[in-house]
């Protein structure tokens, strides 16, 4: 292989992989400034504590890539979560409860679903309506007080099966079947059809609507499962938990290459994003960096990834268009 | 059509100016006086403005003071929701004033940023009560608060001779330039790291009063510490969160913790050996004082009135009789 084709090969590299490029720096970066980072219960640690949030960026890659998103998720998460544990304790049931935590996710996001789809509300304004709704629902349902005592609940948060905490699997199962749909099914060409452009999809007989209803639903799932995990780790049902965690789910697609415009992202790259917000909030508390100080730092590695991934695809792009 | 529409909304809107520039004052029934003009009513407003009904524990202390107020015929209370904004809590406030309430409670998201507008309601010759936490100063208003310092001191004070020599600590805080969270830390630091040199406090953070976040740092903390022999926390939820990472390892077996407000969950987990000891900052009687105030002012028996209730210290030895005080509450089934 000649010179020329060498650096071509490495410059794609650099451009595609650039998001976990930079996940292996923070990575041996973070190694060096703590070795007990690199412990396997550190490292499991992360996993778990990143899981709620990543199993919803799955949720929002697929929203994002089909030029939606989902404002409301944290709100859901906790009205499907007190729902689900309120379930539990009348009927003793680990398998309704469970179910009833998916089906609220849904209900909900076919709400979403039917005011962008039917009413066309934007995504945003519809999915904000939401946040609001699902959280008072959430309060009024339990009057604001937090239900604790959840007996064997707390298996779906707590539990291990082979030594790997529940919560890693669920993400990895989630992880697997998000990156098969959008890699390798029909609904996830559709999805980056119709982020790229809608007009064309629907010209070459994509059914727009149909496919955005069915992005909600799946979505709502995720969420769903994200409230059961959420309260069974934290062993209660608390109506104001998860607050924010429609931004940690946006911010790990994001980082993960998942562009606002449409048309772009990968279930990898968002699972890439959540490890690189969760090695950071990792290594700043092992080395005992200043709460306040944690906040800017976080930002800024946040934007300084984020315009690293932009730049080596703007490169990528240009080179493209270059060698045409 | 347009044409039509517009003059009847004229003609509708003048109309209805012209009947209330008309309409007479309601006469007064023989023998009763009109309540406004004596100063007496049967019945009066008190408005409520909640710091936010998000939080548990001002949700706690709102279904509290409305079950308080339901004792009271004199008294018709609404409450308002701040939703943890400035912004919102401040136009509660002028709402307030403007509705003409008899009364407005305000529990502040952040006193001073709420100080102008009690000091407007005050001026409007409002009765004024803050709480949770009180703010200062503002002639003419009374107040009613657990008193956070002494809510963490009591904690402290028995944590001297309960935490070991040369012991490793954690400190979980809340939200910062929150009153009762600064006030809560700032009791600790005096009353025991001042005194107690040896210990170390090998991680501090801010986990906002969320179990949840309390949770991801002490599992790091537990990475990164061979020994940890204390938990210190400026409430409840968060000492609960840091207790529930390490329940099940033997190696903290004997970790004492602390924490503030005496709720449910804590009680039980002290009840089970798990939590050494807090403090109970108790919704029941700080609606209980709320209403006695707002009715001592209404009725003309007191002008002013600052009151600081109780914090006493739970532990294993008094537990039981707050488990039965969250039983009879509904909160512990």
């Amino acid at each position: 292989m000649n010179t020329i084709n060498k650096n071509k090969l490495w410059s794609d590299m650099k451009s595609k992989y650039s998001i976990y490029f930079v996940l292996a720096a923070l990575f041996v970066i973070s190694w060096l400034a703590n070795e007990n980072f690199v412990s396997v219960e550190n490292l499991s640690n992360i996993s778990t504590q990143i899981a709620v949030g990543t199993i919803l960026a799955f949720g929002q890659t697929i929203l994002i890539i089909s030029g939606m998103l989902d404002l409301s998720s944290g709100s859901v998460l906790a009205l499907a979560g007190v729902l689900s544990i309120s379930v539990y304790k009348m009927t003793g049931s680990l398998i309704i409860a469970f179910a009833v935590a998916i089906i609220t996710g849904v209900i909900c996001n076919i709400l979403n679903g039917l005011m962008v789809t039917k009413f066309k509300t934007p995504p945003f304004i519809a999915t904000l309506a939401m946040m609001t709704m699902a959280r008072g629902a959430a309060l009024m349902y339990t009057n604001g007080q937090n239900i604790y005592q959840i007996g064997d609940y707390v298996k779906f948060g707590q539990g291990k099966i082979m030594g790997v905490p529940t919560p890693v699997i669920f993400m990895a199962v989630i992880l697997i079947l998000t990156w098969y749909i959008l890699k390798h099914t029909v609904f996830g060409r559709s999805i980056y059809a119709i982020g790229g452009n809608e007009e064309a999809a629907n010209a070459s007989g994509i059914s727009v609507n149909k496919i955005k209803m069915k992005a909600f639903i799946f979505n709502g799932i995720l969420v769903g499962i994200a409230g059961v995990l959420f309260m069974s780790r934290v062993n209660g049902a608390m109506p104001n938990g998860a607050i924010g965690y429609e931004f940690k789910a946006l911010t790990a697609a994001v980082i993960g290459g998942t562009s606002f415009t449409g048309g772009l992202g990968t279930a990898s790259g968002t699972l890439a994003g959540a490890f690189i917000v969760g090695f950071l909030d990792n290594i700043m508390v092992l080395v005992g960096v200043n709460s306040y100080l944690q906040q800017i730092v976080r930002g800024a590695i946040i934007a300084l990834a984020v315009i690293y991934d932009i730049w080596a695809k703007t490169k990528r792009t240009k080179r493209k268009h270059d060698l045409k | 059509m347009k044409k039509w529409l517009v003059i009847a909304l004229i003609v509708s809107l003048m109309a209805s100016l012209l009947t209330g520039c008309s309409q007479p004052a309601p006469a007064a029934q023989d023998g009763a006086k009109a309540p406004e003009a004596s100063g007496e009513k049967d019945v009066y407003r008190v408005a409520y403005i909640a710091r936010a009904q998000a939080d548990s524990f001002a949700a706690w202390l709102a279904n509290a003071v409305i079950e308080e107020a339901a004792k009271y015929d004199n008294i018709k209370l609404d409450v308002f929701d701040g939703q943890a904004n400035d912004d919102t809590e401040n136009g509660l406030i002028e709402n307030a004033i403007t509705n003409k309430y008899d009364v407005i409670i305000v529990q502040p998201n952040n006193g001073e940023a709420q100080r102008p507008y009690v000091e407007k309601a005050v001026a409007a010759g409002i009765k004024v009560i803050t709480t949770n936490a009180r703010i200062s100063g503002i002639e003419g208003a009374s107040s009613v608060d657990a008193d956070p310092y002494a809510q963490a001191a009591v904690n402290a004070v028995v944590a001297i001779s309960q935490i070991p020599q040369n012991a490793n600590v954690v400190v979980l805080k809340g939200p910062p330039g929150n009153f009762h969270a600064d006030a809560r830390r700032d009791s600790w630091q005096k009353e025991f790291f001042d005194k107690r040199t040896d210990v170390k406090i090998v991680g501090e953070e801010i986990a906002n009063w969320n179990k949840d976040e309390a949770m991801n740092y002490m599992e790091t903390w537990v990475q990164a510490n061979d020994k940890i022999d204390a938990i210190i926390a400026m409430n409840d939820n968060m000492a609960a969160g840091a207790l529930e990472v390490i329940k099940d390892n033997p190696k903290f077996k004997d970790i004492l913790s602390y924490g503030v407000d005496g709720t449910a969950e804590a009680v039980l987990l002290i009840e089970q050996g798990l939590m050494t000891s807090t403090s109970l900052q108790s919704a029941y009687d700080l609606a209980t004082a709320l209403m006695d105030t707002t009715n001592k002012l209404v009725t003309g028996a007191e002008k002013q009135i600052d009151i600081d209730i109780d914090c006493p210290l739970i532990n294993k030895d008094n537990v039981q009789q707050y488990i039965e005080m969250h039983k009879k509450a509904g909160a512990i089934k």
